[in-house]
């Protein structure tokens, strides 16, 4: 792997080198967050001000001109679809997977690169074809994909009423985005099951690692199969085949539409996890590095993420209690769902205990991180609401579900991600973020998006149900509109202080001051490297020889702290 | 005592919920109080729980910041008492919240919502939600659907008479919907290709609004039902004056069609009554 021969095509944009890859996907998370955030920012403009048109400073002038600055009813459907989408599958997915799977597990475990280079760079480049192609159907004259970012036949198919090829668009867009996702897939679990250096044990990986291992196993298992529902869902729209398709619309006696539903939820659950676990990891991690002790249980930490995994794969059906399911199905789903408390509130308490008698240093990634441990707490304690059949009939479908994944989904990822992103910044670019700016940023976005998801739920629970273009359509839904430009308005916050996010994170890059090799005091690898780091990463394959978090060991004198690849003194 | 407690949930599903003064639509039901009772209960142990959390956040913030002298203390947390006291923990956040929540959610399920009324005196509604409209039919004099004698209200009106179980069974025409009425506490999916069932029972007369919850096109927003609760023979008058005006029907049927709708729905879209077992 020289470094010498690499021109520039080579070394940043065909790349096989995981670090460059890493960023790439970085890019690309970073881009599509900000094309997501927006969409959600016009939306909730219809919300609060239906049917008003929008001001030139959201709409840029440029948007909506046809109707005189006014969303209308299709362009709302796409709004959501693609908001809902683009977070999911190319905004979170690709930096927490894609950009911090990449940058982190071959540093972390002491690998040179991935197990497969060129795979890792098809991988990437599958998810930028992808990103065209969804993209691509914005220029279609009636837009994108409109059916919500679950799609449910038959709306999403041809006779469901959702007008031009938007969605065959976005069907296909998913089945590329998932193709790449799975060969990133396989490349994580092999890069961490063969490519570990000497001595690093499983139980020696950093629980970053661990949270993007099982991340990706799910990915490999469970990808597939919306894989296979979308094909399906494909067939129905190009072939005018009729596998989702029943009643009314369908020429003979028709498919099942509630089979895509289970198939889309076998996938849609563990889906959840998928994005979590990389969070769990980090914030497992950075809560040890920055209490200056080891993480609390590491090893029931681990454990009980796998066991999440385990049961996140049978619960599917609680996404689906009003759609006529069988008592039974619905009492085992409901029970299996709450038995996921277990491990969750396990591992939460190994957290509070990691901060428990530590030495707390409050620098940027760890304000982030007790971020997510807050709005983590609501996420998680609000699923019980929903994962209860009867409290579910009623919240089923309305903005209280909305309020609580993103509790779970956006603020727990984003928080997460952003936690990642200063914590590693460093290393990736050899400089440190701002501080000042990193601080301001973080408590404007907690308190904006705390505001924001909270009413969402208070919304839901006023029995405000989703997807409604305008809701002052039905009376009792009429004296919710205050509470709606509430949350805009906090929206609208939360949407402008993201700039001064990319702002420091670009000033950062260049005239940020320069970093030292561990500003962190972190033992894990990566932090044993010098910026820039070369092509093949470790000059020596390092032996590991102890566990990722020995922060505070009593037989250290003068730091608290030695890398894994050292032993602790007078303990070998 | 028991209602000393209820009392207590109620407060703080105000003081959680209500700091904004929005309530949830008044409940006309009869089995309505039951989910806002298990809504409430959760708001209960869940604000305990997340009051912990942050108390002991703000506490450990406080408590250990770094500064000079400070240090942390070791503690892998991995001996067996640690372990113990990790999943005892997990246990008791299980046994108090989920046990108590799917225990009340079993009994209601068994009690009331999986439990459909039979007899003579059950109300018989079948609803075939389109593309953007809800259509209603009654059995009409010979208590059969998908019979000559059937009642079609107009588009979108349901009548019900107060204080009797009304079942209905509902498949949709064209893509999925879900029949959600905010004021009773109930949801039920329309999916095409299955008949779904759900039951309710009002307690007060009133007019109240059904809603599609679930996604199904670009007007989903203003598919809207109204839902009259009345009194017994309020009820049959309205159900005798529909029969009458029954030979004018095929007028109602195109005076109501969208023009841009290019499906026509059948007439006679009901079906046999399903038996629920």
């Amino acid at each position: 792997m020289s470094t010498n021969s690499e021109s520039f095509l080579t070394k940043y944009i065909f790349s096989t080198d995981h670090k460059v890859i890493g960023k790439q996907f970085i890019w690309l998370g970073i881009f599509f967050l900000f094309f997501g955030g927006y969409l959600s920012l016009l939306m909730r403009w219809q919300l609060a001000y239906p049917e008003q048109a929008v001001p030139w400073w959201l709409s840029w002038g440029i948007f909506f001109k046809d109707a005189g600055g006014i969303i209308d009813p299709d362009t709302y459907n796409q709004l959501f679809t693609m908001h809902g989408t683009i977070m999911i599958f190319w905004a979170v997915t690709p930096i927490l997977i894609g950009g911090f799977g990449n940058y982190v597990i071959p540093l972390q475990i002491g690998a040179p690169d991935m197990a497969f280079p060129r795979l890792n760079m098809i991988s990437f480049w599958t998810w930028i074809l992808s990103s065209v192609v969804l993209l691509a159907s914005y220029l279609l004259p009636q837009g994108p994909a409109a059916g919500g970012w679950t799609s449910y036949p038959p709306l999403s198919s041809p006779m469901g009423g959702i007008p031009g090829e938007g969605q065959t668009l976005w069907t296909l867009a998913l089945v590329l985005m998932g193709t790449g996702s799975i060969m990133g897939a396989i490349n994580y679990i092999i890069t961490v099951v063969r490519m570990r250096a000497p001595g690093m044990t499983y139980f020696r990986m950093p629980l970053t690692v661990w949270g993007l291992w099982l991340t990706s196993i799910m990915n490999a298992v469970f990808v597939p199969v919306i894989a296979a529902g979308l094909i399906l869902l494909l067939l129905d729209r190009v072939l005018g085949t009729e596998f989702f398709v029943a009643g009314g619309l369908a020429s003979g006696p028709g498919g099942d539409p509630l089979l895509y539903q289970h198939v889309f939820w076998i996938f849609g659950h563990p889906e959840v996890y998928i994005l979590i676990l990389p969070v769990w990891g980090i914030v497992s991690d950075l809560l040890a590095v920055f209490s200056r002790k080891p993480a609390f249980g590491y090893k029931v930490t681990a454990i009980c993420m796998s066991t999440i995994c385990v049961l996140s794969s049978i619960v599917w059906g609680h996404h689906m209690y009003t759609t006529g399911m069988s008592p039974l199905l619905g009492k085992a789903f409901m029970f299996l769902t709450l038995l996921i408390s277990i491990p969750s509130s396990i591992f939460f308490l190994n957290w509070l205990a990691t901060l428990w008698k530590g030495n707390l240093h409050f620098e940027p990634p760890m304000i982030y991180t007790m971020g997510v441990v807050w709005v983590f707490a609501i996420g998680g304690l609000t699923g019980l609401y929903n994962a209860t059949v009867t409290s579910d009939i009623y919240l089923h479908d309305t903005m209280f579900v909305v309020g609580h994944f993103h509790f779970t989904l956006a603020a727990t990822l984003v928080l997460g991600l952003f936690a990642a992103i200063h914590y590693w910044f460093p290393k990736m670019f050899g400089r440190e973020i701002n501080r000042t700016m990193a601080n301001i940023h973080f408590w404007v976005t907690f308190v904006s998006m705390n505001f924001v998801f909270f009413n969402m739920m208070v919304l839901g629970y006023a029995g405000h149900h989703r997807r409604l273009y305008n809701p002052m359509e039905f009376d009792f839904l009429k004296p919710l509109l205050g509470l709606n430009e509430w949350i805009t308005w906090f929206a609208i916050i939360n949407g402008v202080i993201q700039l001064l996010f990319i702002f420091n994170f670009v000033w950062s890059m260049f005239k940020g001051k320069v970093a030292e090799r561990n500003p962190w005091g972190a033992s894990t690898l990566e932090w044993t490297l010098d910026a820039p780091l070369p092509h093949g990463n470790f000059a020596q394959t390092p032996t590991v020889y102890s566990r990722p978090h020995e922060y505070s060991h009593p037989s250290l004198t003068d730091t608290d702290w030695v890398p894994q690849s050292e032993p602790i003194p007078g303990t070998a | 005592m028991k209602q000393y407690f209820s009392k207590i949930n109620q407060v703080i599903t105000k003081a959680v919920w209500g700091i904004w003064f929005l309530d949830p639509p008044k409940d006309v039901s009869l089995d309505g109080y039951r989910i806002d009772n298990t809504i409430q209960y959760t708001d209960t142990v869940i604000t305990f729980y997340f009051s912990v959390v942050v108390l002991a956040l703000v506490y450990f913030v406080f408590k250990y910041r770094s500064r000079p002298g400070h240090n942390a203390q070791y503690d892998r947390g991995d001996s067996k008492k640690n372990l113990i006291a990790t999943v005892a923990m997990g246990l008791l956040v299980f046994f108090s919240i989920d046990v108590v929540i799917e225990a009340m959610s079993f009994k209601d399920l068994k009690e009331a919502f999986w439990k459909f009324p039979k007899g003579s005196d059950v109300v018989r509604i079948e609803v075939m939600p389109q593309q953007y409209a809800w259509n209603v039919r009654y059995p009409g004099p010979d208590g059969e659907f998908a019979t000559e004698d059937d009642i079609v209200p107009p588009l979108n009106l349901m009548h019900i008479p107060v204080n009797k179980p009304v079942v209905i069974q509902i498949a949709p025409w064209d893509v999925i919907h879900s029949f959600y009425l905010p004021n009773f506490r109930v949801k039920v999916d329309a999916t095409p290709g299955m008949i779904n069932a759900m039951w309710f029972q009002a307690t007060e007369t009133g007019e109240f609004e059904i809603a599609c919850a679930e996604l199904c096109g670009n007007s989903h927003y203003r598919m809207k039902g109204y839902l009259t609760v009345e009194s017994e023979s309020d009820y049959n008058a309205w159900l005798t004056s529909l029969a009458d005006e029954d030979d004018e029907w095929d007028e109602w049927d195109e005076w109501d069609e969208d023009p841009l709708e290019e499906v026509t729905i059948p007439e006679d879209w009901g079906w046999p009554w399903k038996e629920i077992r």
